[in-house]
């Protein structure tokens, strides 16, 4: 009986002590695996060395982040300080966001490269849609565009494409590209064109793939020859040994941003990790080594060597190959394309 | 109040107030865990974003959510299908047989309960992707050429989820077998009838009420189901509970999500009623023993 009155006692301290240090601390929503573990080793960690604010890090999807974020908005209950967001989102969610002051943070008027620091959100990492191939499936011949995927008589194979994220406007893009548009005339969207290709190659869609775990393991395990897949998920895949290649161009660029919700626990402590983080040189290179995607600090990818600057999206030569997306017209038509997607995928 | 109150005068039953208070926790339970949330959330379909039916009128109008709906009638009915099929023999096997026999199937049936579904399922993806054991095992014996598409297909998500609800099936006829005296049969043959006259005229009729509910419980249960489409289904065999889940977490349309649940939710009481009705009717018939 005494022992269950001191563990319980104990069990009080412990929350009470919680609840005490909550205003030393930043609530982090990213993805789970690969880029939480790497933001903690390289800047959640280093951070709380510097100033004392704790990161409590939060795996979650993104879209299931923004469901999380908007009833945490219904209740009044707000508990991310800093939420992972993509290009369309700093347009949608606007409202849901504060405003980043691009010119008041030392390290981003420093370090930023130019459009890194956008009104409601900074680039965390670039990378692209970017098409994976097997190399001994298409060793001789490997495929070079969104084109070569359409076409499986030349590349016969199981494909892969993403059902998560921004597939509303991504499959779209590809499809317009593969079916002869240019990268400059793809916006606004010609939808009908784009679904009469994308359904060409529906049937020969093995797996629509749901995270980013997953399109790694169907990379591995050979469930598919080619996909569409996240260039920073990949890149892991190839250097872990597995035969696959990317082919950069009509890959599409994909930011990671970091906003602040507002009425967060902690706004001050998540302006203050975003100073930090683009200022923090040592983090940079292994970060970008260890996630596949390059920081827009440009104390970041430079620190590489230049054979290696190579293999990610930032990398001069590859940046050029890449979608540049419209934003503007992407979150403007938002709910048309939702609408669009889920009832062509679910025929 | 003394205890009294709570008995009957003989001393011996539970009084109505007895009664009263032991039901109460349970009752207090399905109120404020299941009733509340679910009538909070049927009341946004009508409610938001303005009072109406326009959220049921986007299902009617959309051909999508109809071919989803019945989509999802149509695979939990192959799944209870199967599943009967698959367990009406092992249930005559579980009462046939005695002693360590029916011990051994009885834990052959209640053995996977013992792992999560999660599990169940992900062992069905190791099984049936394109390099797993049973492209592997028809490549060998020459059956196919090149591994063919398992996964992520109408068959996996029905073969799967008639391996995680079959004991649901199983348990049901196997109380109902058990219940019939073994003298039926003894007297059955001895009128004359075949082995086979006797199992459609005595032992099926008698297994009604255990095949009937075990149907309606694998088939409720397959309507709703949630994990085993998502995990082992393409999108174009997305059931409604994932539909749902959709709405919801990704396109945040709680009120369109809350007007899918009501349809679901009418579907179920629909179905229900239907059985119930069939079930009495059979029990009129003498099929109750």
């Amino acid at each position: 009986m005494k022992t269950t009155k001191r563990a319980a006692l104990l069990a009080l301290a412990v929350l009470t002590a919680g609840t005490a240090a909550k205003a030393d601390e930043i609530v982090i929503a990213t993805t789970g695996g690969l880029m939480r573990n790497e933001m903690e080793q390289w800047f959640y960690l280093p951070f709380a060395e510097a100033t004392g604010t704790e990161v409590i890090p939060f795996d979650i999807e993104v879209p299931d982040q923004w469901a999380r974020a908007e009833g945490m908005v219904r209740t009044g209950q707000v508990e991310f300080d800093i939420v992972t967001a993509t290009g369309p989102d700093l347009v949608g969610k606007a409202d849901m966001l504060v405003d980043i002051p691009c010119d008041t943070l030392e390290n981003v008027k420093e370090y930023a490269l130019p459009g890194a620091c956008q009104p409601k959100g900074i680039a965390r990492t670039t990378g692209g849609m970017v098409l994976t191939y097997n190399t001994e499936t298409y060793a001789d011949n490997p495929p070079d565009s969104w084109a070569d995927f359409w076409d499986v008589e030349t590349y016969p194979g199981p494909r892969g494409l993403p059902d998560t994220g921004d597939r509303d406007w991504w499959l779209p893009t590809v499809a317009l590209l593969a079916d002869g548009v240019a990268k400059e005339d793809l916006y606004p969207l010609d939808l009908d064109r784009a679904y009469a290709k994308l359904e060409e190659i529906r049937p020969h869609i093995a797996v629509w793939w749901k995270t980013g775990n997953q399109v790694q393991q169907i990379m591995r395990d050979n469930e598919i020859a080619m996909t569409m897949a996240y260039s920073g998920r990949a890149l892991k895949v190839i250097q872990d040994g597995s035969p696959f290649a990317m082919a950069w161009d009509g890959a599409i660029r994909d930011t990671g941003y970091l906003a602040v919700l507002k009425d967060s626990p902690n706004p001050e402590g998540a302006m203050n990790f975003i100073n930090f983080f683009y200022g923090a040189a040592e983090g940079h290179p292994g970060f970008i080594q260890a996630v596949g995607y390059a920081t827009s600090s440009t104390i970041g990818l430079s620190q590489l060597p230049e054979e290696e600057q190579k293999l990610y999206a930032t990398y001069p030569a590859n940046y050029e190959l890449l979608v540049d997306p419209d934003f503007e017209w992407i979150g403007a038509n938002r709910d048309e394309l939702r609408e669009r997607w889920t009832n062509w995928l679910l025929q | 109040m003394s205890l009294s109150s709570f008995m009957q005068p003989d001393g011996r039953n539970l009084s109505k107030a007895g009664i009263t208070l032991l039901m109460a926790p349970f009752f207090m339970l399905i109120g404020i865990a299941f009733l509340y949330p679910l009538i909070s959330l049927l009341s946004i379909s009508v409610t938001e974003p303005e009072l109406g039916f326009q959220n049921y009128e986007r299902i009617l109008d959309t051909p999508v959510y109809g071919k989803v709906l019945l989509r999802t009638l149509w695979i939990a009915l192959l799944v209870s299908i199967l599943s009967l099929f698959l367990a009406f023999p092992v249930a005559m096997a579980m009462v046939s047989s005695g002693g360590a026999m029916a011990v051994f199937i009885t834990a052959c049936i209640l053995l996977p309960f013992w792992s999560s579904v999660l599990v169940r399922t992900a062992a069905w993806a190791v099984l049936l992707q394109r390099n797993g054991i049973v492209n592997d095992l028809l490549q060998a014996i020459g059956i196919i050429d090149a591994p063919v598409r398992l996964l992520y297909t109408q068959g996996a998500v029905v073969v799967a989820m008639t391996h995680v609800l079959m004991p649901f099936m199983v348990l049901p006829i196997y109380g109902a077998l058990r219940n019939i005296p073994q003298d039926y049969g003894r007297a059955a043959a001895i009128c004359g009838a075949g082995p086979l006259r006797g199992f459609i005229e005595v032992t099926l009729p008698l297994a009604m009420p255990g095949v009937l509910g075990g149907f309606i419980l694998v088939f409720l249960t397959a309507l709703g189901y949630f994990i085993t489409p998502a995990l082992l289904g393409s999108p174009q065999e997305m059931m409604i509970a994932t539909l749902i889940s959709q709405q919801l977490r990704e396109f945040l349309d709680w009120p369109f999500a809350a007007a899918l649940v009501g349809v679901l939710t009418l579907f179920v009481t629909a179905i229900t009623l239907v059985f119930s009705r069939v079930f009495r009717f059979d029990r009129m018939l003498g099929g109750q023993v």
